[in-house]
């Protein structure tokens, strides 16, 4: 163990120690560790396998801001081990090895580099041979590819998402997010602080002489009652109009903000190098972490890269945590700072002016090399700058800057509702990045109404050194990474740009650069500099890649959410249940599919037998139900349907073809004129929220005197059918006459039933003499029970979903959706009869116009099979010529006519009746198949009409 | 014969009655079969102006008599009644069934919304599980009306006396429910 004692480990709750195991061996912590620090405290460094190379890989920056901490957790993959608290019991593994984390076999890989260049997998997936891929390279690739695994039987829990709004949303708890938040909540604003960390204060936490100051503003912050805190929490995204998704735990708040400030610091960079991968060499920040949040000493014996004055900071932590300075490379002359340099001097620490060329070690680093000097060490801390936290500012609509002579990236942010405050703005003193916190706040007070005077900013005088912006020519001998998550070096991205990629964007997609879970943090502004440098343009030139959301890796799980279920059920649900329904999902509703158990086919022969021969009943409430209203009701259906609806007299039903602008059928459904100005209009069940939609719109462009009402929900609906029907109806009590003559097939009657109110129509979709009752819907039950009373003598029977799919195409009707697609016209259906030859306009008919003049390529038609042929399933192909011409659409075995019926899209050359067609069956065997006419029972029409 | 509605004995949701009432910081309670009454298109505001009926401004709603009136667009307004004032608006109904137009069309609100009123400690949580406008007292005024997605359907939403009312599909009654008991006060 390298635990520190107190007062090192700020977060670590010392006296509730953690055992969990890593890699099956067991590993202790305490309550506040994360997963990586609880690690290195035990002397286990590295963490997982690089994604290439296969590399070892460890602690980098404690920040979660690369691929090389993540690991598993149970069945949940690729979680950030420095990001991660520790719990106890968790079964930690490893990824992306094979073998052991210690010992990967894969590790080959490494010197296999020069077989594996950028851009490789481009060429070498092509061959040998057209079937190598399928053959060879992607069983390969697969079995290669991702991180860790994933549990199919994993059970999602604990996943929510909730809403959030506020005046101000802060985003970074650090000393310039931290003072906006205290300044606005101070002057009456409604303010959210957010931060990832499990504590605010950012750097202050590991700057031990600011502690008071900082323990002083967190008080403060939480005495102030309109500033909600929310540590733990990462915000993944800026989305247009101040929409920010806050991610804490297994939750995503979605955050609306009046005024965001972004204080979200600066990324510190890495220095390149051959060898700058290993497990040992790490961020000062990293350092400072390990040692003040933890309680961990990163090393024995250190070196510290010093291209920026927070050198010395991590000089002075590392002495404080006993580990030996073997040396301090300058990079460059660090002006002012020569007092410190001297009081290192003074301590024994040696310094070297230069930069380190190699690191060298097995698994671990053992030595760097600076020039001819090898200083052997176990530990490389890098101090070389931040870079501005760019994601979220860039996805606001910041434009990254870039000063050539200071090395300097910087942001430049110009919408009105997004301020910048602290490091991400370019401040570098502590005083300086307070100051900008406050002065972000007020800009943000007096957009909001606030009264709030300008803030002065102090002098930032540590600026120019802070950042240090290396050489990045290539080590000969490579292995020098800009990208640790994809394994990409200096020369990679440089024969990018050799191969014609010249744009950073191409380069990107080309190489990967900045496409792993760090999305180029640690890459994108080195990559810049060198597409810039091997392109002879400035990074100004270049710019970065689009750091687009989601800002870091987040779950599936998370944006899933609670996974709560989409349910709509008709007023008689219960009823159906009670009668032994098998309910199942048509969209978000629950229908009934049969009813009963046993033998599936034979219940469903049962229930189509029940129609065919006596009467049934099917609950169609969930059909689409409008009603047109207006003086312009009648010429408004005559713009939006087929037929001609403004001179349908009252009481008629007639049959309505809905096309969109291409000729296409999109809906049908009946129109019921219950009064000259009154319409009621169904629509199928899945159509009807964008025919209302399509209604509203044309209603709202074309201004006519009409309103539509969706009354879906409003009305239930049940379809009595069979040859009793009638005899049904008429032994209940009812001011509607339903004789043959008093009610005849496609009139409308609007009554009474049993008491129930009803609108009823005489259509049907079963080809049988049927009665569709509508009614408001809080009767639904009332009048299904009467009915079902009444049917009894008649061996009235509900029937479901999947017999009345086999009734209608028993029939030969057509259900939208199944038996047409995109671009299916009434021509192809052969509803000519549909289509008014007499209206000057309804929506579709230039195109439709055009169409006929392309003539007719398909047709749908009825298909027999010869008995005992092999039956095709839906969606199998038509052949013609051996080339598709077609495809079935629907197919059942009716029960009525004991044989195997079909609907299909031909060639229309076929189409003819008695036509033979080919159809290749889902075993690849071809099979013929006999053109019928559409419907294949009652093609006269003799039943539905009696 | 009395109309049935998805939370009563033999409705669509009664499985899930139980968890009406008040659980854990949250109640809820059924108003589904609440008077009601709305008019929709041309001649739906002269109408009800006419008949006595002050509207508000567009979603906005506005207290009268013992009843609340919703202006939910230019030409649908909706009256709620409460279990005291089904009187109230039966007499609407009837006096607008025996009217010469114009006069608007029923919107068939009493049966094709269900009603819920929400109150106790864990309704602001619960309201923000549900719906993403910022419904808080104090920033959501007493006479807005929000229309908008809740519990992932379409409803209006409205703040009284502390508590919510929320108006959507009926035929989404059992989804609505769960879905807001997961989100605050679980049984």
């Amino acid at each position: 163990m390298t635990r520190l004692d107190p007062p090192f480990g700020r977060r670590i709750d010392r006296s509730r120690p953690v055992a969990f195991t890593f890699e099956g061996q067991r590993y202790d912590g305490y309550e506040g560790d994360t997963i990586a620090s609880a690690l290195a405290a035990s002397g286990q460094w590295m963490l997982s396998r690089s994604f290439k190379y296969h590399r070892p890989r460890g602690v980098f920056s404690m920040t979660g801001a690369e691929a090389n901490t993540l690991v598993q957790v149970g069945s949940e993959p690729n979680l950030a081990a420095d990001m991660t608290p520790l719990r106890n019991g968790m079964i930690v593994t490893a990824q992306n090895f094979k073998g052991s984390l210690a010992r990967d076999r894969d590790a080959i890989l490494d010197r296999l580099g020069r077989f594996m260049p950028v851009g490789f997998y481009y060429r070498t997936f092509m061959g040998p041979g057209r079937k190598a891929w399928l053959k060879w390279w992607e069983p390969l690739i697969r079995a290669r590819a991702g991180l860790g695994l994933v549990d199919p039987a994993a059970v999602p829990e604990g996943f929510d998402k909730s809403h959030l709004h506020c005046d101000v949303l802060i985003v970074g708890g650090g000393p310039a997010g931290l003072s906006a938040a205290i300044k606005a909540a101070e002057a009456g604003a409604d303010v959210i602080l957010c931060d990832e960390n499990p504590e605010l204060g950012g750097r202050l936490t590991y700057l031990p002489e600011q502690g008071a100051c900082l323990s002083e503003r967190i008080e403060t912050a939480h005495r102030l009652k309109s500033l909600r805190i929310m540590t733990g929490t990462v915000c993944n995204g800026w989305f247009e109009d101040n929409w920010l998704p806050l991610i804490q735990g297994k939750t995503m708040h979605r955050c609306r903000a009046g005024q965001v400030i972004i204080a979200t610091g600066g990324i510190e960079q890495p220095a390149v190098f051959r060898g700058n991968d290993l497990p040992g060499i790490m961020t000062g920040g990293a350092v400072s972490r390990l040692v003040h949040h933890y309680g961990v000493r990163p090393g024995e014996r250190a070196v510290i890269l010093a291209g920026t004055p927070e050198a010395f900071d991590v000089a002075d932590t590392l002495a404080l945590a006993g580990t030996r300075i073997a040396g301090i490379v300058l990079p460059r002359a660090l002006p002012g700072q020569e007092s410190r340099i001297e009081q290192l001097r003074a301590a024994g620490c040696e310094l070297i002016h230069g930069r380190i060329d190699v690191a060298q070690g097995r698994g671990h680093l053992r030595e760097v090399c600076v020039g001819d000097r090898r200083i052997r060490c176990d530990l490389l801390a890098v101090s070389v700058g931040h870079a501005p936290a760019w994601q979220l500012p860039c996805q606001a609509g910041a434009n990254l800057g870039y000063d050539d002579a200071t090395g300097r990236f910087s942001l430049d942010m110009t919408r009105g509702d997004v301020q910048l405050a602290g490091s991400v703005a370019g401040k570098a003193g502590t005083s300086t990045v307070i100051a900008d916190g406050e002065r972000a706040a007020a800009v943000a007070l007096r957009a909001l109404g606030h009264h709030a005077p300008d803030i002065t900013l102090p002098d930032d005088a540590g600026l120019l050194l802070a950042h240090c912006p290396l050489p990045l020519d290539p080590h000969p001998k490579g292995r020098d990474f800009v990208d640790f998550d994809e394994d990409l070096q200096v020369k990679d991205l440089i024969n990018a740009v050799k191969e014609g990629y010249r744009e950073l964007e191409l380069v990107k997609r080309f190489s990967t650069v900045g496409m792993g879970p760090s999305q180029g943090r640690h890459s994108a502004l080195a990559t810049a500099r060198i597409v810039a440098a091997a392109t002879g343009r400035r990074v100004a030139d270049t710019g970065v890649t689009t750091a687009r959301p989601p800002v870091g890796p987040e779950t599936l799980g998370v944006l899933a959410g609670h996974g709560h279920v989409d349910e709509r059920r008709t007023a008689l649900h219960v009823r159906h249940v009670a009668a032994g329904a098998e309910m199942r999902p048509v969209g978000a509703w629950r229908r009934p599919y049969l009813y009963g158990q046993g033998d599936r086919a034979t219940l469903i022969a049962e229930e189509v037998r029940a129609v065919r021969e006596g009467v049934g009943v099917l609950d169609v409430s969930t059909l689409g139900k409008l009603e047109v209203r207006g003086p312009d009701a009648g010429a408004f259906l005559d713009r939006l349907y087929t037929m001609a609806h403004a001179g349908q007299p009252v009481g008629k039903v007639r049959y309505c073809l809905m096309l969109n602008e291409m000729a296409a059928v999109i809906d049908d459904g009946v129109a019921f004129r219950m009064a000259e100005d009154q319409f009621y209009v169904t629509a199928t069940t899945g159509a009807i929220a964008r025919v209302y939609a399509d209604m509203a719109l044309w209603n709202a462009q074309w201004r006519m005197r009409v309103d539509v009402a969706n009354l879906t929900s409003a009305f239930s609906g049940l379809n009595l059918t069979g040859p009793k029907a009638r005899q049904v109806l008429q032994s209940l009590p009812s001011d509607i006459d339903f004789s043959t003559e008093g009610f005849r097939y496609l009139e409308g009657h609007t009554g009474q039933v049993a008491g129930v109110p009803v609108r009823a129509m005489r259509i049907g979709f079963t080809g049988e003499l049927s009665f569709e009752l509508h009614c408001p819907s809080s009767y639904a039950l009332a009048l299904w029970d009467a009915l079902m009373r009444a049917g009894a003598p008649f061996d009235l029977r509900p029937y479901g979903l999947e017999a009345s799919r086999v009734l209608r195409l028993e029939k030969g009707h057509i259900l939208i959706g199944q038996d047409t697609d995109a671009l299916t016209s009434p021509d192809e259906l052969g509803f000519g009869w549909a289509v008014s030859k007499n209206k000057d306009f309804f929506i579709g008919k230039r195109a439709l116009q055009m169409r006929r003049a392309l003539g007719v390529a398909r047709r749908l038609v009825g298909l027999t099979f010869a008995h005992g042929a092999e039956v095709p399933g839906e969606c199998c192909l038509v052949l013609r010529g051996g080339k598709p011409g077609g495809h079935v659409t629907s197919v059942a075995f009716s029960p009525t006519l004991g044989r195997t019926i079909a609907l299909a899209f031909v060639h229309a050359d076929d189409a003819m009746e008695g036509s033979p067609v080919t159809i290749r069956a889902r075993s690849g065997k071809e099979i013929t198949a006999t053109v019928a006419g559409h419907a294949f029972f009652d093609p006269k029409n003799q039943r539905q009409e009696i | 014969m009395s109309p049935a509605f998805p939370f009563q004995t033999g409705g669509a949701a009664a499985e899930f009655a139980t968890l009406l009432g008040d659980h854990a910081g949250l109640c809820i309670t059924d108003r589904t079969a609440w008077p009601r009454f709305g008019l929709k298109g041309p001649g739906s505001t002269g109408w009800l102006e006419g008949a006595g009926i002050s509207l508000p401004g567009l979603n906005r709603v506005a207290a009268q008599a013992d009843l609340l009136v919703l202006r939910l667009g230019d030409n649908d307004i909706t009256v709620l009644g409460s279990s005291e004032t089904l009187n109230g608006i039966s007499s609407l109904r009837v006096r607008w069934e025996a009217a010469a137009g114009p006069k608007g069309y029923s919107s068939w609100r009493e049966e094709a919304w269900a009603w819920l009123h929400l109150d106790g400690p864990e309704l602001d949580q619960t309201l923000a599980r549900c719906c993403a406008v910022d419904l808080r007292l104090g920033r959501f005024a007493a006479d807005q009306i929000a229309q908008t997605r809740f519990a992932h359907v379409d409803a209006v939403v409205l703040r009284r006396d502390g508590g919510a009312d929320i108006l959507f599909d009926i035929a989404a009654s059992s989804a609505v429910i769960k879905i807001i008991r997961e989100s605050g006060g679980h049984p």
